[in-house]
């Protein structure tokens, strides 16, 4: 089977904010599972789009959630006219033909369907297909990345401990506020000096981290809030719908927030 | 306490009295106030007249009364004027004569200032309840009838009454205080019912403010408003803990918000920017004003350099005019402003100096030392000048700057850093200073001064004798007759519970062993979540062989089949906590028959029970006791945290509990539901065992704490928490089904079985 429809053909706009991209490159050269942690909304799943770009191997990108099952990443039979029939899931697609599989805030799953992942990310590199009674052999160029992101989740959602020591692990974190300046206005075409008054205004929300919020204000966001701005939108209002309002609901915290980016003003 | 009442200017005694009074005979009067009834009423008044004469109340009373009640004519109705009569009668009768002459002045100042029959009513109703209420303090509150009139309208008086009956219980004394404004708390709540803006109304907001702008955290105080001496109506920053005046008179509504949020953002400026005290050396006072003020602009200017947006924040405040008289205090507002307002003009030759030296491209803003060195010239300037500066009653201008005392390193102070009242050995250092300048002393405000500074400290110290704990948290109490909360009216404070023998809780197991058994047997069950198959699901992991046939057999048959053929396995997991909160109060000391044991230690056999059973069933939970000694005191007291083990400290906790005080179980469960929010869990259970209604040693009224309690449980379940009251009483009203619902109160009667019923009740309830 072809897996070319999952190759990235263009080029991501990605703009390295560590050594992360040779990390992962050399991890790549021995297909080392990865695990990609840091707040939402700090390019995690950009960069690993573009790696598969750069690598030039295809990319199968799953979102967990809480009701995924084993057999969601697996796969199933299926019924068609003759009976039933098998059919891969995104992971054993990935297994057999080579890709790197993503699955992207891998926490949401329950823990039972984190577990199939364990054969493949030690050294045997093989996935047990045991309602078809197969033993599906890695490909090659398979390789497994997840995100986890290590604040938000209760503690009632953890990865096991015998699942994180199968990980190598690159810490992400919002980027250095000229460069996070550099990538709002390419993403959303502001001028610098607006995008650097975004970044200010991000920091006020990220100091509230731990007061009242779960989470500042990620660059994913500053970007919204920038395309608002340059679709005509005041500045104000874009950071009203873009930064303050998604992300609380606490009245106080909203006050302290809207008042704390008007002084940035 | 011995405060200092302010006595308005509008303030009336009783012994004021008109001029010609003694000449004005009874008759006379009535003959004089005859011409303001209309006729119909003119024998009903006299007739009322004549009976308070005679009624033997003296003759001051009737002659009041005669002389002012014509005047409820014209601003009310000759109704209101008659129906005065019988007011005064009682008052004469439950209070005293003082009030009872007071009253008929008082009634017409608040006729004039409200000119409506409903509101004069209320007014008057309020009054009365007032007499019947609290006698003594009915004259307190007439004296001061101007000042509360001219601020509340009747029915924000009515609730400024009740909020001081309520606080006050049954204690006369604190009620007269209470009613003179000689409480600071009677302050604080007149400000709350003229919608004044109260600190700490907007304390969270602020804090999270200063946390976004600067991530700064400092400890913040309010400061009462009625014991703050003159230098403390601005906000003080001391050792790193800021003071914040409970309110800014004068403002209100969304410009009081400004001018804290104004006052905080200043602070913050002085936190990040001024990085080093000043040495007092030599300077004086006005000298010391000067390179406060400076600092301010520095701090400010460096600032609004960050956040340009403050710039619009403290503008609005600075509104000294470029003229008028050339005073001190009038020409250093006016610099203050010139130095960040850079439209504003001003020709006077010392404010353009200051400005040019300020702004002076030479400086280096980020060091404070340019400060003291313009400022030390500018003081020799205006001492040149000749202007006169009294730093007794200077107020730094506007009024969101803060008293800079915090900026001063006073030098031989210095082992005194850590002593939270340092502010005041500062304070009194200035004044010193000053009086080594000055001469002039104004007897009277210093020891008004002096008084208030006492009682700040005498508050703090009970403070601290009483707070051996470390928390204390304020909350909302509801009021039914005023269908409203008084926030922060309530104050619940967590003491270290006593510690007992551990062992006496694996003895109350090992007693009951036969009961543990079976716990544990229900508990296999409920514990072990046993996968359970799902059939004819749409979506599903495997296929489901019998509906997969049906469906064949359906198509064979040219029906449509039923697509959901796959079935799936689900674990039903247990995702839920829970806080059992324990009445421990007085009552629960008593003996229950048969059971040889008292409430209190069925109490703690039944929890440990229950507490193991839920350790074995891994649900998170957390055991608290509550009673309380009044509004500003809910005892707290932690057994087990969230998120602790079930260990021997947790047990010792649990065996050490003593019966004592009341019951205040609406406070006690604001504090528990506060915990138990912050769990994530699907299910939130809080579970109340107590042996009867709400009381507390100053709550007269049964029902109020009964309604604040029904008040929680309500909200409670706004927030997704259930409530769950598990009643050890036999007969008697039942409170408890008013105050959780009906479904939500397990009534035990022969309370020997608690210890086998609430761990029953408890699998049952989580099933």
């Amino acid at each position: 089977m072809n897996l070319d429809h999952y190759l990235i053909t263009d080029e991501p706009y990605y703009s390295p904010t560590q050594n992360e991209v040779a990390l992962f490159e050399a991890a790549w050269v021995s297909r080392m599972p990865m695990m990609l942690k840091g707040p939402t909304g700090c390019g995690k799943t950009r960069f690993v789009e573009y790696m598969a770009w750069k690598l030039k191997k295809p990319l199968i990108t799953i979102s967990c959630h809480e009701d995924m099952t084993a057999s969601d990443l697996v796969g199933r039979y299926l019924l068609d006219a003759d009976g039933t029939v098998w059919h891969d899931g995104p992971l054993t697609l990935a297994v057999r033909y080579g890709a790197i599989c993503y699955l992207d805030e891998i926490v949401e799953a329950r823990q039972d369907t984190s577990v199939v992942i364990h054969s493949l990310t030690d050294d045997r590199r093989i996935l047990s297909l045991e309602k078809k009674n197969e033993v599906v052999k890695a490909h090659k160029d398979f390789q497994i990345v997840i995100s986890y992101n290590p604040g938000y989740q209760s503690v009632l959602k953890d990865l096991k401990e015998s699942t994180k020591q199968r990980f190598g692990a690159i810490d992400f974190n919002y980027p250095k506020p000229e460069l996070e300046a550099e990538i709002i206005a390419h993403e959303s075409g502001v001028d610098k000096k607006i995008a650097a008054k975004l970044v200010q205004i991000s920091e006020r929300s990220r100091n509230l981290k731990g007061h009242g919020l779960d989470e500042g204000a990620s660059t994913r966001m500053l970007i919204y809030a920038a395309q608002l701005i340059s679709q005509g939108v005041s500045m104000e209002e874009a950071c009203e719908v873009a930064l303050v309002l998604p992300i609380t609901d606490d009245h106080d915290v909203r006050n302290a927030l809207s008042s704390a980016i008007a002084a940035c003003m | 306490m011995t405060a200092s009442t302010t006595r308005g200017k509008y303030n009336v005694s009783p012994q004021s009295k008109e001029p010609g009074d003694p000449d004005e005979g009874f008759l006379f009067l009535i003959d004089q106030g005859k011409v303001h009834f209309p006729a119909q009423y003119v024998a009903l008044w006299e007739r009322v007249c004549n009976k308070l004469e005679s009624a033997g109340y003296g003759s001051l009373i009737p002659l009041s009364y005669v002389r002012h009640s014509p005047k409820l004519t014209k601003y009310i109705s000759p109704e209101a004027a008659i129906n005065l009569a019988a007011c005064v009668s009682l008052a004469a009768i439950k209070v005293n004569r003082a009030a009872a002459e007071l009253l008929p002045k008082a009634s017409v100042i608040v006729a004039h200032e409200l000119r409506s029959t409903a509101a004069f009513n209320s007014w008057m109703e309020t009054i009365e309840e007032l007499v019947q209420a609290a006698p003594e303090s009915v004259l307190p509150v007439l004296e001061r009838t101007q000042k509360i009139i001219s601020t509340l309208t009747p029915e924000q008086f009515k609730s400024w009454v009740l909020a001081g009956l309520r606080s006050t219980g049954d204690d006369t004394l604190r009620q007269i205080q209470y009613f003179s404004f000689a409480d600071p708390e009677s302050e604080k709540w007149f400000r709350h019912e003229a919608g004044d803006v109260v600190f700490t109304d907007l304390d969270r907001r602020l804090k999270l403010y200063l946390i976004s702008l600067w991530n700064l955290r400092p400890p913040m105080r309010d400061l009462p408003a009625s014991t703050s001496p003159l230098s403390l109506r601005r906000i003080s920053i001391t050792n790193g803990v800021v003071r914040v005046p409970e309110v800014f008179p004068g403002f209100h509504g969304q410009q009081a918000e400004n001018i804290f949020r104004a006052g905080l953002a200043h602070v913050g400026a002085h936190l990040v920017y001024s990085t080093k005290k000043f040495p007092l050396g030599e300077l004086k006072p006005i000298q010391m004003a000067l390179v406060s003020l400076l600092e301010d602009a520095r701090v400010e200017y460096l600032a609004m350099q960050a956040f340009p947006g403050l710039r619009d924040l403290w503008l609005p405040f600075h509104v000294a005019k470029a003229s008028g008289p050339k005073l001190v205090p009038h020409l250093l507002a006016r610099l203050a402003r010139s130095l960040i307002d850079e439209n504003f003009r001003d020709r006077d030759g010392w404010v353009q100096k200051g400005k040019d030296m300020f702004f002076d491209s030479a400086n280096d803003i980020t060091d404070p030392a340019m400060c003291r060195r313009i400022g030390v010239l500018l003081g020799n300037d205006l001492g040149q000048l000749r202007a006169q500066f009294n730093a007794k009653t200077y107020v730094v201008e506007p009024p969101y700057r803060d008293d800079n005392m915090g900026l001063w390193d006073f030098g031989d102070q210095q082992g005194e850093e850590e002593d939270e009242n340092g502010i005041f050995i500062e304070a009194m250092r200035m004044d010193q200073q000053e009086e080594q300048d000055e001469s002039s002393q104004d007897q009277d405000k210093q020891e008004e001064d002096e008084n208030s500074e006492q009682q700040y400290h005498a508050r703090e110290s009970t403070d601290n004798e009483e707070r051996e704990s470390e928390v204390a948290v304020r909350y909302p109490e509801y009021d039914y007759l005023t269908g409203s909360e008084r926030p922060n009216w309530t104050c619940v404070i967590e003491y270290f519970a006593d510690y007992g023998d551990p062992y006496k809780i694996d003895r109350i197991l090992e007693t009951h062993s036969e009961l543990v058994n079976q716990i544990t047997n229900l508990i296999q069950t409920a514990k072990v979540s046993l996968p359970e198959r799902l059939h004819r699901q749409s979506v599903g992991e495997s296929l489901d062989i019998d509906a997969c046939i049906n469906a064949v057999i359906s198509r064979r048959m040219g029906q449509t089949p039923d697509p959901r053929i796959y079935s799936t396995t689900e674990r039903k997991h247990r995702d839920l906590s829970v806080l059992v909160l324990l009445d421990v109060s007085n009552s629960t000391n008593d003996i229950v028959p048969h059971a040889n044991a008292s409430v209190l230690e069925l109490e703690i056999q039944a929890t440990s029970l229950l507490a193991y059973a839920m350790s074995e069933l891994n649900d998170p939970f957390g055991i608290a006791a509550f009673c309380s000694d009044g509004k500003e005191d809910v005892h707290y007291y932690r057994i087990k945290n969230f998120g602790e083990p079930y260990d021997s400290s947790a047990r010792a906790y649990l065996a050490g509990l003593q019966g004592k005080l009341s019951t205040r179980m609406g406070t006690a469960m604001r504090h528990a539901i506060s915990e138990l929010a912050a769990q994530h869990t699907h299910r939130r259970l809080l579970l109340v065992i107590t042996d009867g209604e709400p009381s507390d040693v100053d709550v007269e009224d049964r029902k109020y704490l009964v309604e604040d309690a029904r008040k929680v449980v309500r909200s409670a379940s706004r927030l997704g928490i259930d409530t769950f009251c598990v009643g050890l009483e036999a007969g008697g009203e039942n409170y408890l089904n008013g105050i959780f619902g009906k479904k939500n109160v397990a009534m035990i009667d022969k309370l020997n079985r608690l210890p086998e019923r609430l761990p029953m009740l408890y699998l049952r309830l989580t099933a």
